[in-house]
């Protein structure tokens, strides 16, 4: 009885990996890999590589530098309507893409709610890059900030309070206290944020639409290329693969890593304010 | 707790197993997406699936195995019946491009020179998309392709030019004449002159396998006969 019960346990998780993995391995059999790294080198994957990489790292710094700030209030303080504004920015991450794009456009679009105003100012957002980043900001910064509220709500209120006991600025207890204490969870977070954006697709090609060189990123390159070429539409969704590997391999070498990075400052600390 | 766990189990696979019963299931039709609103008035209890000709061929060169496929170019069907996945495939219709601009025009569009302005925002078909590929063959035959420089979107489908016209987003769009009568209190037509015209033809054929022939070549009947000459002329499309 409990033999035939393990059995299934087993067959289940041989089914699970199965299917998840299938997927992923075809796309590496279907061309050989000297193959798929020649279309790697064609037109359209390297433009929406580049396109890919300036508007991830343009949309990743604002996350960073705003949701940073944010999360750490949001972690740190208990005040009313605090849970409303938590369930606010958790909402993007149950969103359906189109549903982003969709709302992106009733909002920024030309004919949307701020369209007028920012018409008026001679800023017209649909179909340039600032679109792309902005839907990339729309999708990836609620993963970040949500991950990074329970990094900084994982920290020992004790740490930050010794620290203001001990005279430290709240400002110095953040960067100096906070931030490297929370800093295994902030680089998981960024990680994953990081790559959700760089996967982004719904809301782009609604928002911002596509065109090679300008908005077309390596998602959307995939897509235009299915019908065009076969074999570029592998090589970057081969590509896309490695990238979301090498996030989550780093992600699980993560703990090992901070405990490495952070204790540099920590030991520098004391001597620089003795 | 087992008996449950087996129940669902068991319905999960029956479940899954359903869509095999053929006798009363609908024909299946992927059609180009500038036929949504045509076919759909031919015969409502189809099952369709409408996006660009060229995502479709790729689907069923990927093994979808609809009934019907019905397309806005003949160069896909043709690949498709060389090699073996359809039958011959056969003209139903013909279409021809128009320029469409929002009705408050904020370009101030009003011809396919004024596309060349700057900061006018064109939105086309992507190249290898039927509607992409007629497009720049107007433009060429207009001796016009330089106002390809004002494009800002390559749509993956004739629907994505429709609706980022049709939304004020994008300043003009090239469409088929069909594509109109759906948007016409949001957008305005500029013709575009008869002898720059691509020769944009609709074919349709029965894919070899199909799970239901006879309903398949019902289908395509349909289409080719009085009922379907009748719909199709009244929504503009031309007939051969």
């Amino acid at each position: 009885m409990r033999r035939a019960f393990d059995v299934f346990l087993a067959l289940s998780v041989a089914l699970v990996v199965a299917f998840l993995a299938l997927p992923l391995i075809a796309l590496f059999l279907r061309v050989s890999p000297g193959e798929l790294f020649a279309q790697l080198g064609s037109e359209a994957a390297r433009d929406a590589l580049v396109v890919s990489l300036k508007t991830s790292i343009i949309a990743h710094v604002f996350v960073l530098a705003i949701g940073t700030p944010a999360a750490y209030l949001l972690a740190t303080r208990r005040f009313r309507g605090r849970e409303l504004i938590v369930t606010l920015t958790e909402l993007p991450l149950v969103l359906p893409p189109a549903v982003a794009g969709i709302g992106l456009l009733a909002a920024f679009g030309r004919a949307g709610l701020l369209g007028g105003t920012l018409d008026a100012f001679g800023v017209s957002i649909p179909f340039t890059q600032s679109a792309v980043v902005l839907a990339v900001i729309f999708v990836s910064s609620p993963f970040y900030v949500r991950f990074t509220i329970a990094a900084f709500e994982s920290v020992d209120p004790a740490y930050l309070d010794a620290s203001r006991t001990l005279g430290a600025s709240p400002r110095r207890t953040f960067f100096r206290v906070a931030l490297p204490l929370a800093a295994s969870g902030l680089s998981a977070a960024s990680a994953l944020a990081f790559a959700r954006g760089l996967g982004e697709f719904g809301a782009t090609i609604m928002f911002a639409g596509s065109l090679q060189g300008r908005t077309q990123t390596l998602p959307l390159a995939i897509y235009a290329q299915l019908d065009i070429d076969f074999d570029v539409a592998l090589a970057i969704g081969a590509l896309l693969v490695l990238v979301s590997v090498a996030v989550i391999v780093s992600l699980k070498l993560l703990p090992t890593w901070t405990r490495f990075g952070s204790t540099s400052p920590f030991a520098a600390a004391p001597s620089r304010s003795s | 707790m087992r008996r449950i766990g087996a129940a669902i189990a068991l319905a999960a696979v029956l479940g899954a197993c359903g869509g095999g019963d053929a006798g009363s299931a609908p024909v299946t039709v992927f059609a180009a997406s500038s036929l949504t609103e045509v076919f759909q008035a031919i015969d409502p209890s189809a099952e369709y699936n409408f996006a660009g000709s060229d995502d479709l061929a790729t689907q069923i060169k990927e093994g979808a195995n609809p009934d019907v496929y019905a397309a806005a170019s003949p160069k896909y069907p043709d690949e498709l019946f060389a090699a073996g996945l359809i039958e011959q495939p056969k003209i139903f219709a013909t279409n021809k491009l128009v320029l469409i601009v929002p009705k408050a025009n904020p370009a101030g569009i009003h011809s396919v020179a004024d596309l060349a302005q700057d900061g006018v925002k064109l939105v086309v078909g992507a190249e290898g998309v039927p509607i992409g590929d007629y497009t720049r063959k107007v433009l060429e035959n207009m001796g016009a392709s330089d106002v390809l420089a004002s494009v800002v979107s390559e749509e993956d489908d004739v629907k994505g030019v429709v609706s980022k016209v049709s939304l004020g987003e994008a300043d003009a769009g090239f469409v088929y004449a069909t594509d109109v009568k759906p948007v016409a209190d949001k957008v305005t037509t500029i013709e575009l002159p008869e002898e720059a015209q691509a020769k944009v033809d609709y074919p349709i054929a029965v894919v070899k396998g199909a799970d239901d022939e006879e309903a398949a070549r019902a289908f395509v009947e349909l289409v080719l006969g009085p009922e379907g000459r009748q719909a199709l002329d009244q929504a503009g499309f031309g007939l051969p």
